[in-house]
């Protein structure tokens, strides 16, 4: 089980809405689980984010960073949009400096990290949702 | 507990008469004065004091209310016309009781849609919800415009009162687009108004295609809030439901900026409607308890709803959007377009309430309370507005709830802060009327026009008012209804 602290700043609510959707998928935990690594976010003319990855919980941060992040991707809101939608491949937009990273040398933790992200941003993208407005249909 | 206040009504007549009456207008089971079924007629969310009616009547054809007009003026009471009960600011709270007049029951038929003429003629009681649902599943080539309404909400109620809706940057106010009105005035005469009025009794269902070039008396009922007669029959236009649409989102980062990025984008004409929300009322919709902006968070979102026959037409108006948002951006403000489709879906899909019109928009109305200060505004004094009214908000530590529109081409614009509270805890809502009535004072004194005005601000604005027009205002009341039957209280009659 894996729990996502509750957004409330613009970035974080999209980030915690995009993982949120595979939280009881298997191959989801599995990739989380104990990483125990730190990626910085920054959506260019916003702010950035720290994603804290922390044994079964996502944690995020909106300032007093962590002196040592594992990983750092900067982007644009229609880079972002644009990965999700599969209009552009990560790697195509990184060869494009559209995204940027530091800590690319680490390459495990990048495409740990590309698994965990992308992957999840590509399937909520992709994902029809015509019955939105069912969804927490439990909670009222 | 909602009180009764002691009245004069029934000098003429006695209560157990007018039930007996009524009882043989409408038939037993449309008429009640009991309690129970009076209380939930008796108040709104907002802050205006509650009042009882003293008879409900559900009425099914003309010839009830016709016969009712007379009966009321003849014996001095009061009709207070009523549709779903979800207007703010006390417009159908019965302030001297009488006899409500619930149209939502059973007057509540799509009469006839033209589909040449592209119109829908209305009872009363039709919903938002279900002239959609009937448009999509039979005309669906044609659209009505909705605002942010909930799909229960009445259309003819919205319409009569200048509501605003999601094309109205391209057509302005709803009262703009009524080609006909059916209205029963104080002696029991049936008044068509528009290309409707040919036709000594019936009106042809195919006659209400315009309310020009005759002297326009439509002006005798629009924004009136029913106090010049009933209104039976409302002919609207429809448009064209063209098969591309989109919506695009600006965030914009300077609080006041929002208002230079509006009447821009509304000018390039383009596009068919722009609503901006504050910050707080995007993080409401994904119900966010207590939503605050964070610092380097936008203040503003403004949508941006763009439709398109071709897809050489809709990429010819994205330019037009796009390069108008450059330009901002290079006058030194700083402004992000984003898809907002696209978007939302990584957001949070509950922020579609705000796109796919009409909605209910929950964490709005599930508080005890909802208030707000709706008005046309002079769109050049935007900017002034929304920093003074800001700075209101944070003077009374109330999140800053704040909702405003272009309208046709940046002509004239909408803004409109709002607040939801608890009602009934102890002090709140005091405290969020001083800061309601702070808000009236400033917007006022800027110019702004308030619409579906409660009776209390209606004072304030006569104290402001041209004495020639209360004058003229006062003496049409008079002649249209010289008994004050209609809807009386409203702007303080």
């Amino acid at each position: 089980m894996i729990s996502i602290q509750k957004g409330e700043d613009l970035i974080t609510i999209t980030l915690q809405n995009i993982l949120s959707y595979r939280k009881d998928d298997e191959d989801f935990i599995k990739l989380v689980l104990n990483w125990n690594k730190t990626v910085l976010i920054e959506v260019d003319g916003f702010y950035p984010v720290e994603v804290i990855f922390d044994r079964n919980e996502i944690k995020f941060k909106t300032k007093n960073f962590d002196k040592k992040i594992n990983l750092k991707v900067k982007m644009d809101i229609n880079t972002f949009l644009d990965l999700a939608f599969g209009r552009l491949n990560p790697i195509k937009a990184f060869l494009k400096r559209k995204l940027k990273i530091k800590g690319l040398l680490k390459i495990v933790t990048v495409l740990k990290f590309m698994k965990i992200f992308l992957k999840t941003m590509k399937m909520v993208a992709n994902d029809p949702n015509n019955n939105y407005f069912e969804l927490n249909k439990e909670t009222r | 507990m909602t009180e009764t206040k002691e009245r004069n009504v029934y000098e003429k007549i006695s209560k157990e008469d007018v039930f007996k009456k009524l009882v043989e207008i409408f038939g037993e089971k449309y008429v009640t004065n009991k309690s129970g079924d009076l209380y939930q007629y008796s108040y709104d969310m907002t802050e205006c004091k509650p009042h009882m009616p003293d008879f409900i009547v559900i009425p099914e054809k003309t010839s009830q209310l016709i016969e009712l007009v007379k009966f009321c003026n003849s014996n001095l009471i009061p009709i207070v016309p009523y549709i779903s009960g979800n207007n703010v600011g006390g417009l159908t709270i019965p302030e001297n009781g009488g006899i409500l007049v619930d149209f939502g029951k059973k007057m509540n038929k799509i009469l006839h849609i033209d589909n040449n003429m592209m119109y829908a003629l209305l009872e009363p009681g039709v919903t938002f919800g279900q002239l959609k649902n009937y448009l999509d599943k039979n005309y669906p080539h044609l659209r009505y415009s909705y605002p942010y309404a909930p799909p229960y909400a009445g259309v003819v109620g919205n319409v009569i009162l200048s509501g605003m809706n999601n094309l109205s940057c391209k057509i302005g106010s709803m009262g703009d687009s009524i080609n006909g009105l059916e209205v029963i005035t104080a002696g029991g005469e049936i008044v068509r108004i528009g290309s409707c009025f040919y036709g000594k009794n019936e009106a042809s269902p195919d006659s209400w295609w315009s309310r020009y070039p005759m002297p326009d008396l439509m002006g005798l009922f629009i924004n009136w809030q029913g106090m010049t007669g009933l209104v039976t029959k409302c002919a609207v236009q429809l448009w064209p439901n063209l098969p591309i649409k989109q919506t695009h989102i600006a965030v914009v980062f300077r609080l006041t900026d929002v208002a230079s990025v509006m009447r821009e984008v509304g000018r390039t004409d383009v596009i068919d409607d722009i609503s901006a929300v504050s910050i707080e009322v995007v993080k409401m919709a994904v119900e966010i308890p207590e939503p605050k902006k964070f610092p380097d968070e936008p203040y503003f979102a403004v949508m941006f709803s763009i439709s398109a026959k071709t897809e050489n037409q809709f990429n010819a108006r994205m330019e037009i959007l796009s390069n108008e948002i450059e330009i901002l951006n290079k006058q030194g403000k700083k402004v992000i377009l984003i898809n907002a489709d696209e978007y939302v879906k990584l957001f949070n899909l509950r922020l579609r309430c705000y796109l796919d019109l009409p909605s209910v928009v929950l964490p709005l109305v599930e508080y005890s309370g909802l208030t707000w200060f709706g008005s046309y505004a002079p769109s050049h004094k935007l900017e002034e507005l929304i920093e003074k009214v800001y700075k209101l908000f944070n003077k009374h530590n109330i999140t800053p709830f704040i909702y405003m529109k272009m309208m046709k081409s940046s002509h004239y614009a909408i803004f409109r802060p709002i607040m939801r509270y608890n009602k009934f805890k102890e002090g709140e809502e005091k405290r969020y009327h001083k800061l309601l009535d702070e808000i009236v004072d400033v917007s006022v004194d800027l110019g702004c026009i308030p619409y579906k005005t409660p009776a209390w601000m209606t004072e304030k604005m006569r104290k402001k008012i041209n004495p020639g027009w209360i004058n003229l205002f006062e003496k049409i009341k008079k002649c249209m209804d010289p008994n004050s039957i209609f809807n009386p209280g409203r702007w303080n009659t």
